[in-house]
Formats: C-alpha cells, sequence, structure tokens
C-alpha cells in the first residue's frame, strides 16, 4: 500500500489524509471501548479521570468496584454502595443459562434447517430461507411486543422457558446463515462416497459432514450465545422479575445511574469479547485450512 | 470458567429449592433501590413472623393483571402508585381488606381516619407521601435565595438552567402555581384547555434553560455539576444527598407536588392471611415512623408524624428529619397533593402534547 | 442425477450388485425400450421416486425448525397485527347503546332511550371489561375514563327508570354532548383508527377523518425524525466505512487482519457496554468536554451537548451500526483484483478518473448491501435512543415500546409496529432482489 516514487505532492497528501482518516474511523470505533478499562479502576465514584488517575498516581486506582460487582463488599461498605447487590451475580448466572439453553435449541434447529435447506430439490427455499432470517430483519420492539401477547395466551410471561424460547428464535437466523456458508463450500461426493461404503447417515452425519461443518455451527452458535446474552428488549417485554439478566441489570442501571460498578461489568463484558473474537478467528482459520482453502 | 458454570449451576439448584419451598413466606412487591432498602430495614427487619421475600418490579399493572387473570398468583403485597392503587382495586385485582383490622392511632383513632388522605377505596393500605420539588446547592445564587416555585420559573432573577424531568407531571401544576392560581384551584384550572395553555406558556419561560433528565439520581448531579443552577427532583433523592452524603443542597418546598403511594394485596395471594399479618404490621404508626429513619418519605399516618415529632432526632444519622418531611405542617399549605383521578384522564393527552412541546 | 441413485442405495435393501455402477447391463442392452433399473422398474420411475423421497428428506430437516418459527414467531407477529385494527370490545360491551346512537341525529341532547341502553349495558358488563373500555375510550376523549369509573361504581345506586335524570346526577358529563359524539369513532368492530392515531388523525363521531389538536401532534414528527436519523446514520456510515473497507481490503494480510479487530470488536461487543462508553465520552462532564475543556480549546460555561439529543443518538448510532457497513463493502472489494485499477491508469486515466470509472461501480453491490442493512436496523432502533435519545434523540422504536408497556394503547403500538413492519419488508424485498438473502455472511 506504499506510494510509488513518482507520487506528486498532491497524490502524497491525498494519500496521507486517507490513511489519517481511517485511523480516526478506527480509532472512533475502539476507543470509547478502550476508555472503559481504566475508568473501571478509578478509586472515586466518579465517572472521569480524576487528578490522582492521570498522575498515574496508585491511589487514584482501586478494585473497589469489582468487590461491589461481585457482591463482596462487607456491610459498611455495602451501606455505603447502593450498588452492592447480588443482583450483578444473579444476573450474570441467569443470563448464562438463559443463554446456554437457547443457544443448544436455535444450534440443534438451525443445524437442521441449513443441512435440509442445501440439499437439492427443496420446495420453497428461497420463501423458506426468507422466514428463516426473518426474526433478524424485525426490529426486537416489534417481536418482543408480538411474543409479549402470544406468551400471554399460552402462560409463558414472566418464566425462564419464555426467554429462552424467544431467544432461540433471535439466535435461529445465525446459525442457518453460517451452517449454511459452509455447506456450500461442503463436497456432497463425501457423503454420497460414504453412503456407498455402506454407513448409515446417522453414522455419516456424525463422522464426516459434523467436523466438517462444525466450525460453521459452533460460529452460528457463538452468534446465538451473544445475542441471547446481550439481549434486554425481549427480556424487559415477557420477562418478569425473576428473570433478572446481566443486560437487565446493566439496562436499569444505566437508566438510573451508570456507577462505576457498571463499568467494571462492562470491562468484562469487553474482555469476553476479545475471548469470543479470538475463538472465532481460530475457528475461522481451521475451517479454511480443513477445506483446504489457504488465506489469501 | 469451568468451575464458574459449576458454581453457576448449583447456585441455579439452590434458587430453584428454595423456591419450592416458599409456602408460608410472604412475596413483598416494591421498586428497588434506596426505597426498597428503607423498607426492609423498617418493616423487615422488625417483623416477627414468616420470612418476606423481596421482589422488585417496574411499576404498572401489566403483571399484576397478567397474575390475575392466569390464576397463577404469586406476588403477595404490591407497593403501587395511586392510579394503580384505584384502577386495579376497580377491576377486581387487588384484595378488599376489613379496616377494622388495622392499628389504630396510640389515641385510638382507627386507622381509616387517622391518615392525612382519605383512603380512595377499601382495597389500599397507607404507606408514604413522596413530592417533586425544586432545589439548588448552597451557594449558587449571591444576594436574595430563591425560596419559591415562582423563582424557579424565574431565569432573569436567578440565572442559569433549570432540570425537568421528560413527563408532564407535576410540571404542569407547578407552572400553574408560579403563574399564580391559588393551590386549591389548580385543578380546576387544568381542566380547561386554557388553562392547559396558561401552564405551557409558563413552561415556555425556562424552555431555552431547560435540560431534561429521566432517571432519579440525574438532578443531584446536575446541579452538582453546575450544569443547571436549579432542578426539580424527587424529594428523596434530595433528602439522601443531604443527609446521608452531607450535601449542601437547598430543597424548595413552595410549591412541591405530593404523590401518594399504597400497599395493597392481590386478589388471590398465595400467602394471604400471612400477607395480611403483615400489611397490619407495617401500616402500624410504630412502622410507618420506622420508615422515616432510613429515607425522608412522609408517613400517610399523622400518628406517625407525631411519634418522629416527639422523638428527634429520628433519623439514623442523628440529625432532625422532620425539617425534610413533604407532609409536615408548615409546607401543607403551599403544597398540591397530585389528583390522581384527573391524570388518569387527561395524563395520556397531556404526554403527547408535552412530548411534543420537548422536541419542538 | 447419478448421485441420487447412489444416496438412496443406503436405503434399498442391501444387494451384493448395488454396490456395482457397472451392474447396470439394461440401459446399454435395450436401447429401444425405456430404460430400466437393476430391480426392473424403469429409470424415469426410479429417479422420481429418489427424487421425492430426496425432497421428502429435506423438508423432514427443514420442518422441526420452521414449524417451532411458526408457532413462536410467525403467528405472534400476525396476531400482534390483527390488534391494529381490533375494536371489538366496544361492541361486546356497549351494543344496545351503539345501536342507539346509530338512531341518534349526533347533535340533539340524547334522549331517555339511549340512557337506558347504555345503562342496560353497563349493568350487564364485567368490571374488568367496564374498565379496559374505559381506557379504550379515553383515546378518543379525554375524560371517559373517569366518566366510566364513577358510572360503574354509582350503577347500583340507580333504581330503575327514568335513567336519564340518574345518570346525569351521577355525574354531569353525562349531558356533555362531545362524549357521546365521540363513539362513533369506535362503533366498528374492525377500525383503521389507530393507523389514523400513528400518523396523528383520527376519526370524528362521524367517522370522517381529521387531524388531531395541534398541541398532539408527535407521530409525524417522530416519523420523519426516524427516517432521517436512519438516513444519516446510513450516509455517516458509508463515508466512515467506504475509506476504511478499502483500506483493508487492500493492505496485505497480516496488517488488514489486526485492523479488522478493531472493526470485529465493537461488533462483537454488548451493545449496552457501547452505550456506557459513549456516555462517558459524550456527557457534559464526559472525557470530551474534560479534555476540551482542560486544553482550553472550550470554555468551562460551553461545554458541548453530545449526549441525551439528537446529536448523541446519531453518533452512538453511526458507531455500533459502522461494522454492518464496513463488512459488505469490504467483502465485495476484497473480490476486486487491483490489476483493473493499474490497467485504467496505465491507459490514460487519472486516479480520480479510474476510481469513479472503474472501482467505484464494482463496489455497488457492497454498498448496496452495507446501506440496506443499516437502514433497516436504524429505523427499528429501540435500546439506543431510549438511553441516551433525551429530550429530542428518540424514535418510533421508543413509541411503540411506551404503548406497549406504559400506557396500554396497545391498539396504536400494533399499529405503529405495522406500519413499521411494512417499511423494513419492503426494503428487505429489495435486499433479497439485489444481493439474495441467502448470500448473508457473518463476521
Amino acid at each position: 500500500m506504499g506510494l510509488p516514487v513518482y507520487a506528486t505532492p498532491g497524490q502524497r497528501i491525498w494519500h496521507y489524509s486517507y490513511l489519517a482518516f481511517c485511523a480516526l474511523v478506527l480509532f472512533f470505533l475502539v476507543s470509547p471501548l478502550i476508555v472503559v478499562i481504566p475508568l473501571s479502576f478509578n478509586a472515586s465514584p466518579f465517572l472521569h479521570f480524576t487528578q490522582d488517575m492521570l498522575a498515574l498516581d496508585p491511589k487514584g486506582y482501586s478494585t473497589l468496584w469489582y468487590k461491589s460487582l461481585f457482591g463482596m463488599c462487607d456491610a459498611e461498605e455495602a451501606s455505603l454502595w447502593t450498588s452492592c447487590t447480588d443482583k450483578w451475580k444473579v444476573g450474570t448466572i441467569n443470563s448464562f443459562i438463559i443463554a446456554i439453553a437457547a443457544t443448544g435449541l436455535a444450534t440443534t434447529l438451525g443445524t437442521l434447517a441449513a443441512l435440509g435447506l442445501s440439499r437439492e430439490h427443496v420446495p420453497f427455499r428461497r420463501t423458506i430461507m426468507a422466514v428463516m432470517i426473518s426474526p433478524l430483519i424485525v426490529p426486537f420492539v416489534i417481536t418482543a411486543s408480538g411474543m409479549f401477547f402470544f406468551f400471554a395466551k399460552v402462560n409463558l410471561v414472566s418464566t425462564m422457558s419464555g426467554i429462552v424460547l424467544a431467544h432461540t428464535i433471535l439466535g435461529l437466523p445465525f446459525v442457518v446463515i453460517t451452517v449454511t456458508s459452509t455447506l456450500v463450500g461442503f463436497d456432497n461426493n463425501l457423503m454420497k462416497a460414504a453412503a456407498n461404503l455402506g454407513g448409515t447417515p446417522f453414522y455419516n452425519f456424525f463422522k464426516i459432514q459434523m467436523p466438517l461443518i462444525a466450525p460453521g455451527v459452533i460460529s452460528g452458535a457463538l452468534f446465538a450465545f451473544i445475542t441471547s446474552f446481550d439481549e434486554v428488549v425481549i427480556v424487559l417485554f415477557v420477562g418478569g422479575p425473576d428473570q433478572y439478566t446481566l443486560p437487565r441489570q446493566m439496562w436499569s442501571g444505566l437508566r438510573e445511574e451508570i456507577s462505576p460498578t457498571i463499568l467494571a461489568a462492562a470491562t468484562i463484558l469487553v474482555l469476553l469479547s476479545i475471548v469470543l473474537l479470538t475463538t472465532l478467528e481460530l475457528l475461522r482459520r481451521r475451517n479454511e485450512r480443513l477445506r483446504g482453502i489457504s488465506p489469501a | 470458567m469451568h468451575n464458574y458454570l459449576r458454581n453457576a449451576f448449583l447456585c441455579a439448584a439452590v434458587v430453584v429449592g428454595t423456591l419450592g419451598t416458599a409456602q408460608a413466606e410472604v412475596n413483598m412487591v416494591t421498586w428497588g433501590g434506596a426505597y426498597a432498602v428503607s423498607q426492609q430495614k423498617a418493616y423487615g427487619d422488625t417483623w416477627k413472623g414468616d420470612k418476606i421475600n423481596w421482589i422488585n418490579y417496574n411499576g404498572g399493572l401489566g403483571e399484576i393483571r397478567t397474575q390475575v387473570e392466569s390464576g397463577a398468583v404469586t406476588w403477595d403485597v404490591v407497593d403501587v402508585l395511586p392510579d394503580q392503587a384505584r384502577t386495579g382495586c376497580d377491576e377486581g385485582l387487588f384484595e378488599p381488606l376489613d379496616r377494622g383490622m388495622f392499628v389504630p392511632a396510640p389515641d385510638g383513632t382507627p386507622m381509616d381516619q387517622d391518615t392525612m388522605r382519605a383512603l380512595p377505596n377499601d382495597c389500599v393500605v397507607p404507606n408514604i407521601f413522596w413530592s417533586y420539588l425544586a432545589f439548588y446547592e448552597e451557594g449558587t445564587f449571591k444576594g436574595e435565595q430563591p425560596s419559591t416555585i415562582a423563582d424557579f420559573f424565574d431565569v432573569k432573577k436567578f440565572p442559569g438552567k433549570r432540570g425537568i424531568h421528560t413527563w408532564p407531571n407535576a410540571l404542569i401544576e407547578m407552572a400553574l402555581l408560579a403563574d399564580g392560581v391559588p393551590v386549591d384551584q389548580i385543578y380546576e384550572v387544568m381542566s380547561t384547555e386554557k388553562g392547559i395553555d396558561r401552564a405551557f406558556a409558563k413552561l415556555d419561560q425556562i424552555k431555552e434553560h431547560a435540560v431534561f433528565w429521566s432517571s432519579g439520581s440525574k438532578p443531584i448531579e446536575l446541579v452538582k455539576s453546575g450544569e443547571t443552577s436549579m432542578s426539580l427532583a424527587y424529594n428523596g433523592r434530595v433528602g439522601a444527598a443531604i443527609l446521608s452524603q452531607g450535601e449542601k443542597l437547598v430543597p424548595i418546598w413552595d410549591g412541591q407536588v405530593l404523590e401518594e403511594q399504597w400497599f395493597t394485596l392481590m386478589k388471590g395471594a398465595p400467602n394471604a392471611e400471612a400477607a395480611k399479618k403483615f400489611l397490619v404490621h407495617i401500616s402500624a404508626p410504630q412502622q410507618q415512623a420506622g420508615q422515616a429513619k432510613w429515607i425522608n418519605y412522609g408517613p400517610m399516618r399523622k400518628s406517625a408524624m407525631e411519634i418522629i415529632k416527639a422523638n428527634e432526632p429520628w433519623h439514623n444519622t442523628g440529625v432532625n428529619v422532620m425539617p425534610h418531611m413533604p407532609n409536615r405542617d408548615d409546607v401543607l399549605a403551599t403544597s398540591i397533593f397530585s389528583n390522581a383521578a384527573w391524570w388518569a384522564d387527561y395524563g395520556g393527552e397531556l404526554k403527547e402534547r408535552y412530548t411534543a412541546w420537548m422536541s419542538q | 442425477m447419478a448421485g441420487l441413485v447412489f444416496t438412496d442405495q443406503s436405503r434399498l435393501p442391501p444387494s451384493p450388485f448395488l454396490n456395482n455402477v457397472s451392474t447396470m447391463p439394461t440401459a446399454s442392452a435395450n436401447p429401444a425400450g425405456p430404460i430400466l433399473t437393476v430391480d426392473g422398474t424403469p429409470l424415469k420411475t426410479s429417479l422420481e421416486r429418489s427424487l421425492k423421497l430426496s425432497k421428502l428428506r429435506a423438508v423432514g430437516l427443514v420442518f422441526p425448525p420452521l414449524v417451532f418459527l411458526i408457532f413462536l414467531f410467525v403467528i405472534p407477529i400476525g396476531s400482534l397485527l390483527t390488534r391494529s385494527v381490533d375494536d371489538s370490545l366496544s361492541n361486546k360491551v356497549l351494543p344496545r347503546t351503539l345501536a342507539a346512537f346509530e338512531r341518534w341525529d349526533k347533535t340533539s341532547e340524547p334522549d331517555e332511550a339511549m340512557f337506558e341502553a347504555l345503562y342496560l349495558d353497563m349493568k350487564a358488563a364485567e368490571k374488568l371489561d367496564l374498565s379496559k373500555l374505559g381506557t379504550r375510550m379515553n383515546y378518543e376523549k379525554s375524560g371517559w375514563r373517569s366518566l366510566v369509573k364513577i358510572t360503574t361504581r354509582g350503577l347500583k345506586r340507580i333504581e330503575g327508570p327514568p335513567y336519564k335524570p340518574a345518570m346525569l346526577k351521577l355525574n354531569k358529563r353525562w349531558g356533555d354532548i362531545a362524549f357521546w359524539q365521540s363513539l362513533g369513532a369506535m362503533k366498528d368492530p374492525v377500525t383503521f383508527g389507530y393507523y389514523l392515531n400513528a400518523v396523528d388523525l383520527k376519526y370524528d363521531g362521524n367517522k370522517n377523518v381529521m387531524r388531531v389538536n395541534k398541541h398532539r401532534r408527535i407521530y409525524q414528527l417522530l416519523w420523519w425524525r426516524t427516517l432521517l436519523v436512519s438516513t444519516i446514520v446510513t450516509i455517516g456510515c458509508l463515508i466512515l466505512a467506504y475509506p476504511v473497507a478499502h483500506l483493508l481490503a487492500t493492505l496485505p494480510l497480516r496488517i488488514s487482519n489486526l485492523l479488522m479487530i478493531c472493526v470485529l470488536m465493537p461488533f462483537w461487543t454488548s451493545l449496552l457496554v457501547r452505550i456506557v462508553a459513549w456516555m462517558i465520552m459524550l456527557q457534559q462532564n464526559g472525557v470530551i468536554n474534560d479534555s476540551l475543556v482542560s486544553l482550553g480549546l472550550l470554555h468551562d460555561d460551553n461545554r458541548l451537548e453530545m449526549m441525551y439529543n439528537f446529536t448523541g443518538t446519531v453518533i452512538v448510532m453511526i458507531q455500533i451500526l459502522l461494522p454492518f457497513m464496513i463488512l459488505p463493502i469490504y467483502s465485495v472489494m476484497k473480490t476486486i483484483p487491483p490489476s483493473y485499477m493499474k490497467a485504467a491508469q496505465n491507459l490514460g486515466a487519472t486516479p480520480a478518473l479510474a476510481f469513479l470509472k472503474v472501482y467505484l461501480p464494482q463496489t455497488i453491490p457492497g454498498v448496496g448491501a452495507g446501506c440496506i442493512l443499516v437502514f433497516i436496523v436504524a429505523i427499528g432502533y429501540y435500546i439506543t435512543p431510549e438511553l441516551v435519545g433525551g429530550k429530542d434523540g428518540r424514535l418510533i422504536g421508543n413509541l411503540i415500546a411506551h404503548h406497549m408497556q406504559h400506557s396500554l394503547n396497545w391498539g396504536l403500538a400494533a399499529a405503529m409496529g405495522a406500519t413499521l413492519l411494512a417499511a423494513i419488508l419492503i426494503l428487505y424485498w429489495v435486499y433479497d432482489k439485489l444481493i439474495g438473502v441467502d448470500n448473508m455472511k457473518m463476521g
């Protein structure tokens, strides 16, 4: 991407301003997330950099808000911070339970759908695909409203299962999309060969197809997981007081007051996203290696 | 991670387990935050009966309706706003209660004659008053200090921005009062198109200087950071900042708008008998007064106010809490009791008009 | 086609011949007659059967997820939409009153017969229905709610005809003709009234469409604002995304992979976390204002208002949706060989001309995909404007949520939702035509 030696001054200026612009955009994307991290170690309850922090004085920093996040403050501290509750802990547990259950369901159903849709001769393929992906397109507010009325009829409002089912719907399209796109690269002759060699369809699927489409299934599952783990609108509409999830706790915190405890939670979630991103990247590489596509 | 997940599942199992045995406990549904903490201390810690499960909700009748209609009622006692207290009782969502069962005042006055406002129906149990009021920080203004709601609307005399909330409740009343309408004629004036126009004309005077807030903690932040010179707020928030955090904030009691808050018993409550006993306990003068030790919301029962007066300093920080009570005698003359029935009729329409006004 | 026969073999009874392709002698032995398979059935029939089987199997795989989706997603949304036109409650509760209303001249004072109908209807109705109806009627005219409530409570005090004076005694508003006239707007069980309300119109007593009182007109404003915000966000994303996508597509892989993390990290981070981050950056005492003030670029009294308003909503939405724009443009640019630009320049085009005539047109599919995707997501946004929108940054999605959760005017919420959904489905259809939904890629 370097400039040729014969570039005119005008071209040089253009080129460098283009690079500067890109740098600014990337900075715009990432900087807010980076700023959260040091602020979550603030020793004072303010949401800006204190003098001590700027001077890199150790007394400006503390892990106070992490203690509060995990509900580990003693009685005296607890009376000072209303944010020191076990709500975060309970919310995190609930979020994990819901997200894991919804991911399991969405992955199973989504993989089935993708396997069916990528076969030849599926009637109404395009329409079915459009329906499968529609939960991504319909605004969450509308989905949540529709589900609220439906769930109220079948007594699923304010239940964990209601939220799991709703989140399954939201995660389904991701699994369908990712698995379908790995199946595009899947050589169907492998399955034919396997069948020819006498394997049962079930055996062949798990022994031959599954390992090859696994990267697609796993990345779809990751999308489904993060969608559920991060979802708040459905929880607000169809969840009851017992379905307190991590995003819901953040949501009510944001509406009330932004305490540094939220920043501590945010920092942990930023780190989680980095872990997920790395996993996905590794999966992608594995997938390419398996399919013999060298990174171009 | 693995260990964490295992712990998570163990915790979940424990939670499910305790829910299964939650037969003889009372499920008390309230609003969370410092308010819920004050209730736990004043009502929960003094209660010798069955275990109380404190549950938070976000208000509204939606969930209550769903529970009653589906027949799967899990809540017992609910802390509700005046509108929900009325509508819920009319719709049969709350249980009418025998007023005779409540603890009378020390002088023998029955409970329903000991409340500062008449009980609107048989479902409600007295709880507290809270209010919307204006406040500023000491030292913001040189010379004359603001002391009335009219001063709040007067940006010439008291320069600086004003923090106001993003919904019309209380603001309309305050604007009219600031414009010279006597306290007892506010709702009469508000019931006419002209009256509402008049209120908005008054609001127009601070429009340019308004900073809007929607969460209860924001006003304190606005005033302390100097972003606004005055703001409206919930009285409990201002009180907590003064009493517990030692902030030098000055509330303007003139023109405050008082809102009622009631307790109710769910129709078909699973632990109705225990819940009734608990309702008797929390509405007794001693407990009503006890609540004010932790937060400066005003007990509804007159006799509870007397207990506080006689035992000052009452607040847990060792200071007098009476000067921070929104329903004390000396401020009532210039306070407005919010009219829940009026807001039930005109709230929707006014909210639209206010939203339009705000974003013009 | 042959492949189909093979896959089907696993289901056929085991035969020593089946695995051997060369054991299909009939095909070459009988060129004139119908081609037969080993078991003697004509090949055509066999192929048809196998095709049917294959179809069946595909359908069998698709069936469970599809049924799941239809039951838990398509039907609920469908039934939500029926709420937008449903106005059956008033017919159910007030049949006699509405019949009497039809006979009334709409201008004179209601007579005893109308009051009697009303009394009988209210007497027969369930308490809960009356309360709901009061709320419904209040949308047409403020005041109905308390009027119905007061009357419901007072009904037992009415001891029989004549009903008119008794009702008037309960509440004098029954003499106000405007209340009676407003019944006209809700007399039909199917109504488009909510759709009218969603754009600041309403029915009058004679079902003529008219505008609502000028003070209450907010819905048109919000629709326009939603379109405006979505458009600004889409254009903003495009301007920011195009150069970055180009850079990522042309840099050596090692560096571009590293930079890609900057794009993907926000994409994978919780939405709420990103909103918190922006609140800290943009608020009055936030990082940006603090830095500008301490650098002396800004006076302490003139801190920029960048949060809890229109500006805040736009900035935060651009950052949140930017990856949705970068990724599709990037994946298209990746396929454009750099030699094209070089060739164009060798043929005498200036870099600018080469870009306009050669490069830009090839990136249009990616740009289109990104723009439609961003626009679709932006137009239905709820969480971000709710948290950072403040006084003038809230969108139509927020109003839907408000009517769903707070005012409980579900008909209006459904009507607004249906309108929004229609707009999105049209865009989705365009997207499907241009790019195809099954070409959607993630991450």
